[in-house]
């Protein structure tokens, strides 16, 4: 691979987020010493990004050289200071980690991203009531945070405290009314905790706006084949059921079956035009889909 | 009871923790009886997004129990793998498991032990066993003999290990793509192992 090409596909994981540590690290170890005069001014964020992916792969002889490169370069930084304490959180006892970002946070109490490290220690180390406290102090201050509060909305969904988890996401879109994946974890919260009419409008909000964008609208995508599989479940779970509670007192869908049939066409049209690759899966589909069909019956993940 | 764990199960398994390290990771295990041994013979894997919550879930345990079906196969168990450390199964497997073994009473959940990933003389997998489908499930003990050791009633046939995961694709990933195998992976392992999944 030439530098160039390495170098495009690194700075393209950097702009998307993209998680591929090992790649990361195969394709960025050759450029790591005196990283400065090869880059340029993309030295800095690329010894940031490799440090990162050095330390989820265990290469911490790499992620220290990053460091100090970066460490020599801007000596007082916070965003070098929360590198170093994702360093020692690899290595050293999760109280160093918890003590180090604690002095941090005693500088400057504005540094949101030791907060959130605080935050996700105590999360891996198992203190999970600790940590939904933490964070509700720092959504106190940094409210318009949206992952922070899909984040918390994750954490009461591990200790089955649904309705929380729903209060929490109810934020999120607020924040960012156009995400349809914010949506959907909400319509499959509501879900969860048992209120099905509620996750039913939700995830035909999902439907709604993931397909707003698309020009072709006869082929659900992505975020609307899941939703409408979610809207098919719902519909099956209402037919048998139709006294079916709602804690936010969302009204029954009309037409019930019509928009059974609907989520029915829609699953199985993704399929259908997905071609030979779509040809397997689809007759497994069908049948689970089939009105005769009552293999399926719920999970309840609350009592 | 004896339980055999197969070399695409394991694969797929291992497979799919790899594939997301930083996440929760589930899915089913799919086998058949026979006269005392339960042989796992391949495993489904299902969630990576929002392993807490059920919808999808169930969706994924109803399609992969039809393709168990049409293979001549019973879902037979749960895998998970967490993103920590961590080997307690949590309480959302110990609902699938327990739905598992309504229909499978010598249902096993194994847990991927993350800190023994990669060592040689390791399975690295820790069964899970309930008396009822109701009763908690327990790591199995069977006193002195450790799970997947000899004389263990734990054990795996013939496992190697192939850098192959990154084709590899659960229900979460079919249902942004329905064009991802999720039920047989079939790009994701190794030639040598390919024909086994005709059964």
């Amino acid at each position: 691979m030439s530098l160039s090409s390495a170098l495009e596909t690194l700075a393209n994981y950097r702009a998307h987020n993209t998680r591929a540590s090992q790649d990361i690290v195969d394709k960025g170890k050759p450029l790591l010493n005196n990283a400065a005069s090869k880059l340029g001014d993309d030295a800095w964020s690329f010894l940031e990004q490799l440090a990162l992916a050095a330390i989820e792969i265990g290469d911490l002889d790499v992620a220290d050289e990053c460091l100090r490169q970066l460490g020599e370069k801007f000596p007082e930084s916070p965003r070098v200071d929360i590198l170093s304490g994702i360093r020692i959180e690899a290595t050293e006892r999760p109280e160093i980690a918890l003590k180090f970002y604690d002095d941090l946070l005693e500088a400057d109490s504005s540094n949101a991203a030791a907060y959130k490290r605080r935050i996700s220690v105590l999360k891996r180390i198992g203190k999970i009531e600790q940590a939904v406290t933490e964070l509700s102090e720092y959504l106190d201050t940094f409210y318009s945070d949206v992952e922070a509060w899909v984040e918390l909305a994750e954490l009461h969904s591990s200790c089955n405290q649904y309705t929380f988890a729903l209060q929490a996401l109810s934020h999120a879109l607020l924040l960012a009314p156009q995400n349809p994946f914010y949506v959907l974890e909400f319509a499959e919260t509501a879900y969860t905790a048992n209120d099905i009419p509620l996750a039913i409008k939700m995830f035909m909000l999902a439907i709604d706006i993931a397909d707003r964008h698309d020009s072709e609208e006869s082929i659900p995508t992505g975020a609307s084949v899941r939703a409408w599989y979610g809207v098919k479940l719902c519909c099956r779970s209402l037919s048998e059921k139709p006294s079916s509670p709602s804690a936010s007192d969302t009204p029954f869908p009309k037409n019930l079956n019509l928009l059974d049939e609907l989520a029915t066409e829609r699953v199985l049209t993704a399929y259908s035009a997905a071609g030979k690759e779509g040809a397997a899966g689809r007759e497994l589909v069908l049948s689970w889909m089939g009105p005769s069909d009552r293999s399926g019956s719920r999970v309840h993940f609350v009592r | 009871m004896n339980y055999t764990v197969g070399p695409v199960t394991y694969f797929k398994i291992f497979f799919h923790a790899a594939r997301h390290p930083h996440l929760q990771v589930n899915g089913v295990l799919l086998g058949k009886s026979t006269s005392g041994t339960v042989e796992i013979v391949d495993a489904v894997p299902l969630l990576h997004h929002w392993t807490s919550l059920s919808p999808m879930m169930e969706i994924g345990l109803d399609l992969a129990g039809k393709h168990a079906e049409e293979l001549g196969l019973s879902l037979v168990g749960y895998y998970q793998a967490c993103e920590s450390l961590d080997t307690a199964l949590v309480p959302v497997g110990e609902k699938v498991a327990s739905k598992i073994k309504e229909g499978f009473g010598d249902a096993v959940a194994l847990v991927i032990d993350g800190d023994k990933i990669g060592s040689p003389d390791h399975a690295a997998l820790i069964p899970y066993v309930a008396q009822t489908p109701s009763s908690s499930w327990r790591p199995f003990d069977a006193g002195t003999v450790k799970p997947f050791t000899a004389g263990s009633s734990f054990s795996l046939t013939s496992p190697t290990f192939r850098l192959l995961h990154r084709k590899f694709g659960d229900f979460d990933d079919h249902l942004e793509d329905v064009t991802i195998d999720w039920l047989r992976n079939r790009a994701a392992l190794p030639e040598d192992l390919q024909p086994s999944l005709v059964a």
